[in-house]
C-alpha cells in the first residue's frame, strides 16, 4: 500500500474485510457493497449522475470511522414533539441515554441493528436490508435497471450499527416517531455511517421525523442509508431533514419500497452542510399506491445541495405527486434531477412533477433536469420545471401595503418554499420547521 | 388631499403614452368616481398613485397634501396613506393573511415612528375590523387569497383597507366578476369606512357599483384625459346612453 495522496478519480473510501462474527446475509451484503464501491470509487465529474456534485474534498481527504460520540452535547438537539417516540443516534450509533422512547406503543418496536444482529433476532434485518431498490423489469426493447449508488455500497461495507423501526400488522402508530442523528467530529477527519431500516407491516400507519444534525467542530463526512418499506396497505408519514453544519459533508442514499394500495409521503428538507447530495428513490411494486416526494431546499453562502429521485412506477394504477421548490442565495449551487420511470406493465399511472427553482443573487446557480421515461401507453404523466426570480406583482403587492422592498422579498422568498412545507400533516414538525425556514432565509432580521 | 397635475404616464417597457395630460383634485371626505370605457387609462391611473414600476410618469405630478408622490416608492406612499384595492389581488400561499397584515400594520407602524403592535392588541383590532365588515374569521387564518373566489378576494382587499386605515383609498375595479350580494357586501365595506378625513378614488367601468356606493364626483376617463366631470347623475347618463355619445362629442370637440 502506498501513502501518498490520494488522487480524485482513483480512490475509495474504506476497505473493511469479511468478519467471521457476522451471519452469512450481511456477509453478502458487505462484499456486494464492496465490489459496488471498489469497482466505482469516488465518481468525479465525468459520470453523468455526478456531473454537478463537487467530490474533490470528499476523495482527497484521509477519512476515520467516527469514534463513539460524547455522552453529552452542550447545545441542545432539535425536538420536534415531546410526546414523540424519540431515538437518538450519534455517530451511526443508537444512543440509549439520549433517546428517549417512553412506553412504546402497541405494535411498534424499536431495536439497534447491531442487538439485532448479535442476538440473532435478525429476520426482518435479513429479508430487507439492501433489497429495497428497483428490480429490473424488460419493456418491448429494453431493460429499465436499477442505478448502483457507490456511497450506499460503501454503507453497506461499513456500517457498526443502526436503527430499526419496525411497525407490526394492523397497527397504528399515533405518537411521532423522531429520530434524530448527530454526527460528531473528532480531531481528525471523520467518516460517519448511519443506516436506518423502517419497516411498515401491512395495513399499518406511522409516522416519522429523521433529523441530521452535527455537532462539535471536527470535519465529518455523513454518508447515511434509509430504507423505508411500506407493505400492502400501509400509510407512511416521513420527513427527513438535513441540517447539518454549514461545513459538514452529506451523501445520503434514501430508498423506499411501496407495495400495493400502500401510501407514503416524504419530504426531503435540505438546510444544512456545505455539500449535501441525497439521492431518493421509491419502487412502486404493487398497483393502485399512493406516493408524494416532495422537496424543500434552501441553499446560501458557499452551499452546494444536490438532489436527484429517481420513481419507478412498476406496477398499475399509481399515483405520485412530485415537487421540488430550491432557492438558491449568494454563490450558492442547488441541483434537482428527477427520474420517472414507468414502466411497461404500469398502465393508469398518473404522475405529476414539479421543480421550481428560485435564484436570489446574480452568482447562484440551479441546475434542473426532468426526466420522464414511459413505457406504458395509458398514463397521466406531466412535468414542469421554472427556474426565475420573484415576479413583480407579487412584490408590488406586499409593497403596496406598506412594507419594505427586502422585507417584501424575504416574505416571498419564504412563502416559496412554505407552500410546500404546508402539505406536512405532522403539526408540531410543520411549525419547526416554518420557524427554521424563517430563521434560515433570515426574514426577521431583512 | 389629492391632487393630480397634468399627469402624462407611459408604458416602462414599451413607452407606450396611457395618460396623456390628467388632472383630478379630491378633498378630504369625498368620493370620487372614475369611469371610462376599456383602455381609456382608469387602471393605469389607479397604479400609478400607488406607485406601480410597470407604469413612468413622464411628465406632470401627483401631490398627496401638497406633497410630490411619483418619486416615491409603493411602500412609502402605502406609509403615507396610500392604499390600492386591486383588480386582481394577488395569491401568495405560504403566507397566512393573519401574519401578512400583522407584518403590513408595523411596517407602517415603523415608519411613522411608533411601536410594535403586539399580538394581542392586533387580534383585538382583527376581531372588530371582522366585526364592522361582516366578515368571518377563518379567513385570517387562510394564506392570502390562496384559493379565494371573486368575492373573497375583494372583500379581502376591503378587509385590508380597514386594518391598515389609509387616508386615499384607490379602489381599482372593484365590482368586476362580482355578483350583486357580493357587490353589496363590497359596497357596504366601503361605506363603512366614509369617514371625514378620508377620500376614495374609485375606479369602475360601470355605474351600477354606484348605486351601493354613492359617489360625491364622477369622472369620465378617455384617452387617457378626463373629459367631463359631474355629479352622480353623469354616471347615470352613462348607464343610459353608454359612452358613445360622449366620445362623439369629445372628437367633435376636438376638432372645432
Amino acid at each position: 500500500m502506498s501513502h501518498d495522496r490520494k488522487r480524485y478519480g482513483d480512490t475509495t473510501l474504506g476497505n473493511q474485510e469479511p468478519s467471521a462474527n457476522e451471519p452469512a446475509w450481511l456477509n453478502e451484503l458487505r462484499a456486494s457493497g464492496r465490489e459496488v464501491h471498489g469497482r466505482l470509487g469516488i465518481p468525479t465529474p465525468r459520470h453523468e449522475d455526478w456531473k454537478y456534485t463537487p467530490l474533490r474534498e470528499v476523495a482527497e481527504t484521509d477519512w476515520s470511522p467516527a469514534e463513539p460520540g460524547p455522552a453529552l452535547f452542550e447545545e441542545p438537539l432539535p425536538e420536534f414533539d415531546s410526546g414523540a417516540v424519540r431515538i437518538v443516534m450519534v455517530n451511526g450509533r443508537l444512543d440509549r441515554n439520549l433517546s428517549n422512547p417512553g412506553p412504546l406503543p402497541g405494535g411498534l418496536r424499536i431495536a439497534s441493528i447491531r442487538d439485532e444482529i448479535h442476538s440473532g433476532n435478525d429476520a426482518v434485518l435479513r429479508s430487507t436490508l439492501g433489497r429495497t431498490g428497483p428490480k429490473p423489469t424488460q419493456t418491448f426493447d429494453r431493460q429499465i435497471v436499477p442505478d448502483e449508488h457507490t456511497f450506499a455500497a460503501l454503507n453497506d461495507t461499513l456500517f457498526e450499527d443502526g436503527l430499526v423501526v419496525y411497525v407490526a400488522e394492523g397497527a397504528k402508530v399515533d405518537p411521532l416517531i423522531e429520530i434524530v442523528h448527530v454526527s460528531h467530529g473528532g480531531p481528525e477527519p471523520s467518516l460517519v455511517v448511519p443506516r436506518i431500516l423502517i419497516v411498515a407491516e401491512a395495513g399499518s400507519r406511522c409516522k416519522l421525523v429523521e433529523t441530521y444534525v452535527t455537532r462539535g467542530n471536527g470535519p465529518s463526512l455523513t454518508v447515511p442509508v434509509t430504507e423505508v418499506v411500506v407493505r400492502t396497505g400501509a400509510d407512511v408519514e416521513h420527513v427527513r431533514l438535513q441540517d447539518e453544519d454549514a461545513g459538514a459533508l452529506h451523501i445520503a442514499n434514501w430508498q423506499t419500497a411501496q407495495e400495493s394500495g400502500s401510501t407514503y409521503t416524504s419530504f426531503n428538507v435540505c438546510f444544512g452542510g456545505r455539500l449535501a447530495r441525497v439521492d431518493q428513490g421509491i419502487w412502486i411494486g404493487g398497483a393502485g399506491t399512493r406516493t408524494r416526494l416532495d422537496g424543500v431546499v434552501v441553499a446560501n453562502g458557499d452551499q452546494h445541495m444536490d438532489n436527484h429521485t429517481r420513481l419507478d412506477h412498476a406496477f398499475p394504477s399509481g399515483e405520485s405527486f412530485e415537487i421540488y421548490k430550491q432557492i438558491a442565495d449568494d454563490r450558492a449551487h442547488v441541483v434537482f434531477n428527477g427520474k420517472i420511470f414507468v414502466h411497461q406493465d404500469a398502465q393508469k399511472t398518473d404522475a405529476k412533477q414539479t421543480n421550481q427553482a428560485l435564484l436570489l443573487a446574480p452568482g447562484a446557480v440551479v441546475d434542473s433536469k426532468p426526466q420522464l421515461e414511459i413505457f406504458a401507453d395509458d398514463v397521466k404523466c406531466t412535468h414542469g420545471a421554472t427556474v426565475g426570480q420573484l415576479e413583480d406583482l407579487p412584490l408590488f403587492y406586499l409593497r403596496s401595503r406598506g412594507m419594505p422592498r427586502n422585507r417584501a422579498e424575504a416574505v416571498l422568498v419564504y412563502a416559496f418554499a412554505a407552500d410546500v412545507l404546508e402539505e406536512i400533516t405532522i403539526e408540531p414538525v410543520r411549525k419547526a420547521l416554518e420557524a427554521r425556514l424563517f430563521e434560515k432565509l433570515a426574514v426577521a432580521s431583512r | 388631499m389629492l391632487e393630480i397635475r397634468d399627469l402624462h404616464a407611459s408604458v416602462t417597457e414599451d413607452g407606450r403614452e396611457i395618460l396623456k395630460g390628467l388632472n383630478l383634485r379630491a378633498q378630504a371626505g369625498e368620493v370620487h368616481a372614475i369611469m371610462g370605457p376599456n383602455g381609456s387609462g382608469k387602471s393605469t391611473l389607479a397604479n400609478v398613485i400607488a406607485g406601480r414600476e410597470t407604469y413612468e410618469v413622464t411628465q406632470g405630478d401627483v401631490l398627496l397634501d401638497g406633497e410630490s408622490l411619483v418619486e416615491l416608492d409603493p411602500e412609502e406612499r402605502a406609509h403615507k396613506g396610500v392604499f390600492l384595492a386591486f383588480q386582481y389581488p394577488v395569491e401568495i400561499p405560504g403566507v397566512s393573511n393573519t401574519y401578512f397584515l400583522r407584518a403590513s400594520v408595523n411596517a407602517l407602524r415603523e415608519a411613522r415612528g411608533e411601536p410594535e403592535m403586539g399580538s394581542a392588541e392586533f387580534l383585538k383590532m382583527m376581531r372588530e375590523k371582522v366585526k364592522l365588515l361582516g366578515l368571518s374569521d377563518d379567513m385570517l387564518q387562510r394564506s392570502v387569497n390562496e384559493g379565494f373566489s371573486g368575492g373573497e378576494k375583494k372583500r379581502n382587499e376591503i378587509f385590508q383597507m380597514a386594518v391598515l386605515e389609509p387616508r386615499l383609498c384607490v379602489l381599482d375595479e372593484t365590482d368586476s366578476g362580482l355578483d350583486i350580494d357580493a357587490l353589496q357586501v363590497v359596497a357596504n365595506g366601503v361605506n363603512a369606512l366614509r369617514t371625514p378625513d378620508r377620500a376614495f378614488v374609485i375606479v369602475t367601468h360601470y355605474q351600477r357599483l354606484l348605486n351601493f356606493i354613492v359617489p360625491d364626483f364622477v369622472h369620465v376617463l378617455m384617452n387617457g384625459r378626463i373629459v367631463r366631470s359631474g355629479g352622480r347623475e353623469l354616471a347615470l347618463e352613462l348607464e343610459n346612453q353608454g359612452y358613445g355619445w360622449l366620445e362623439a362629442e369629445v372628437a367633435a370637440g376636438s376638432q372645432a
